[in-house]
């Protein structure tokens, strides 16, 4: 094999980070060229406005965490309650003729005691039943509609049934982003509750663990360290949905970039500040989430980060 | 100790148990063999209620425990239960294991439960691999947590489910060995297994199940080299070769 073959070959990586740095950096010249061309960056602009933009952002990280700390509580009942397979009708009935046999076989108790009891197992099914189908008719809801659509739904459900919050844009806007996230965060939930294994909740039901307990100390511990990541790309998505609770008059960062009197003449500049800062807050997030990660890592649990030793390559056949 | 009578149990239009009855004095150690599907893991769990008969009584000590008014979760604590395929909690060290039923089942201290897990792991020859997660051990080593696990909850009598199948052939020893022992101090257990050796030197009695039923009962000596079933013959001749 030709020495220069295998020289790009030993240091491809390199070449590799090298190419897609030089595609960035040609598409922001590019952009930068479009858009500000010949008239030249607008320092003064940024450097006079962006503590302003600094500090709208706050609002949406404000909004963003709590509508995300509720949205863990939604997303966790809601997926607990799906990861249970859903009750067909059928089945229910079945229960139910199952249950009032043996209430029948049992001859302890009087008559009407025994029809109590009959008619108690008869509801808590039911209930099971409806709030299953609930839970599921909530998830498929928040996922077939547009966010835009659901943010403008709790505006006008609070202008027409509670006026007197109706002018409360960040109320408003947390409420309806939290329910949006837990509609989300319940198939994180789901998907991370049916992957620990069933054989885990056995064994703890074989020590005696009762169904809450099982899951508080061996399906919630495993299962939440398989949704780190997918419960930060929420996070994520959240804070830049976030973006949306403008239509709701909230002073955010957008509600800057869309009023403000230099929106027409310094377009880049504005777009530059708020790009700088929403790109500076979620990678800062990814990083200490990954940290977070590598700290909390058990051995067997989840997709394991192999990392060859320093000098170690990959062996190719051929090569 | 432990009495079963005319258990039944379906699962959809399978009718896995049929009628089975038998009883497991004070110390006995009864091993269940027969072909796969024939309903000894079901039988298992029907014992420590993970499955549910569909009609029986099943008696622990004397208590009636798949009665109304009886709480599983207090059943399950009489009855400590071995899995084939260990089934130890992946995010815990070993010592972890035993001590998580203690602490959060059993309310005891801390390091009350600590010093009981240590002597238990000693007891099954593990007390260098405490801090060890499960993934770091061989599959030898958390059957053997796994049986400490059981044992932590002072059990009145222990189902293993074929606790050595899963097992690589060089492993399979260290955990017989627990369990022998476990069986010469007087622990009452009923084991699924298909290890002869085991049958022989621990068992007090056997049971060949087929097709949902008890086909024959018998000392070690009986079944594997008298069987009066026509069917136990059969079967017996193909696990011996």
């Amino acid at each position: 094999m030709a020495d220069w073959i295998r020289f790009l070959r030993e240091r491809w990586q390199y070449f590799d980070a090298a190419l897609a740095l030089a595609l960035i950096v040609g598409a922001l010249v590019y952009i930068y060229d479009l858009l500000v061309g010949s008239r030249g960056l607008d320092v003064a602009y940024i450097t006079r406005n962006y503590t302003l933009y600094l500090h709208a952002v706050l609002t949406n990280v404000y909004a963003t965490t709590i509508a995300f700390l509720a949205g863990l509580a939604i997303g966790f009942s809601v997926g607990w309650l799906r990861t249970a397979r859903t009750a067909s009708l059928a089945k229910f009935a079945g229960s139910m003729r199952v249950e009032k046999r043996e209430r029948q076989e049992d001859a302890s108790g009087s008559e009407s005691a025994r029809r109590l009891m009959v008619v108690l197992s008869l509801l808590w099914f039911g209930t099971k039943y409806v709030i299953r189908r609930i839970g599921d008719g909530f998830v498929e809801i928040i996922r077939g509609t547009p966010l835009y659509v659901q943010i403008l739904f709790a505006s006008s459900y609070f202008i027409i049934f509670l006026p007197q919050y109706a002018s409360e844009g960040i109320l408003i806007g947390i409420i309806a982003l939290a329910i949006n996230t837990g509609g989300y965060q319940a198939e994180i939930f789901r998907a991370g509750l049916q992957t620990v294994h069933s054989g885990q909740i056995e064994a703890a039901r074989a020590i005696g663990f009762s169904r809450l307990k099982a899951m508080r100390y061996v399906v919630l511990p495993q299962a939440l360290r398989l949704i780190i990541p997918p419960l930060t790309n929420e996070y994520i998505g959240l804070f830049k949905a976030s973006t949306f609770l403008f239509v709701l008059g909230v002073q955010d960062e957008i509600s800057y970039l869309a009023q403000h009197e230099g929106f027409a003449g310094d377009v880049f500049e504005i777009f530059a500040i708020v790009t700088v800062i929403f790109l500076g807050i979620t990678v800062t997030l990814s990083f200490v989430v990954q940290a977070f990660e590598r700290r909390f890592r058990i051995p067997g649990l989840g997709i394991e980060q192999v990392t060859l030793p320093r000098g170690v390559r990959i062996a190719r056949a051929g090569g | 100790m432990i009495r079963v009578e005319e258990i039944e149990k379906h699962f959809g239009a399978l009718h896995v148990l049929r009628g089975i009855t038998f009883h497991v004095e004070k110390g006995e150690a009864i091993v269940i063999i027969g072909p796969s599907g024939s309903g000894k893991s079901t039988l298992l769990r029907c014992i420590n209620l993970l499955v549910e008969p569909d009609s029986g009584k099943i008696f622990i000590d004397g208590v009636h425990v798949n009665h109304h008014g009886i709480r599983h979760e207090w059943v399950r604590q009489q009855v400590g239960m071995v899995f084939q395929s260990f089934n130890l909690f992946t995010h815990l060290t070993a010592i972890e294991n035993v001590t998580l039923g203690l602490t959060r089942v059993k309310s005891m201290p801390r390091d009350q439960a600590i010093e009981k897990a240590r002597r238990l792991l000693a007891r099954v020859g593990l007390a260098a691999k405490e801090n060890a997660y499960p993934a770091e051990l061989s599959g030898g080593q958390q059957q053997r947590v796994a049986i400490a696990r059981a044992l932590a909850m002072d059990p009145k009598a222990m189902l293993f489910d074929e606790p050595t199948s899963a097992l690589d052939p060089e492993y399979i020893r260290e955990v017989l060995d627990v369990m022998t022992a476990l069986a010469r101090e007087g622990m009452t257990m009923i084991v699924v297994t298909h290890e002869m050796g085991f049958a022989s030197n621990a068992a007090s009695r056997i049971l060949f199940m087929d097709a949902g039923k008890i086909v024959e009962e018998g000392s070690a000596e009986q079944i594997f080299h008298h069987p009066k079933e026509e069917r136990t013959r059969s079967f017996v001749s193909k696990i011996l070769r």
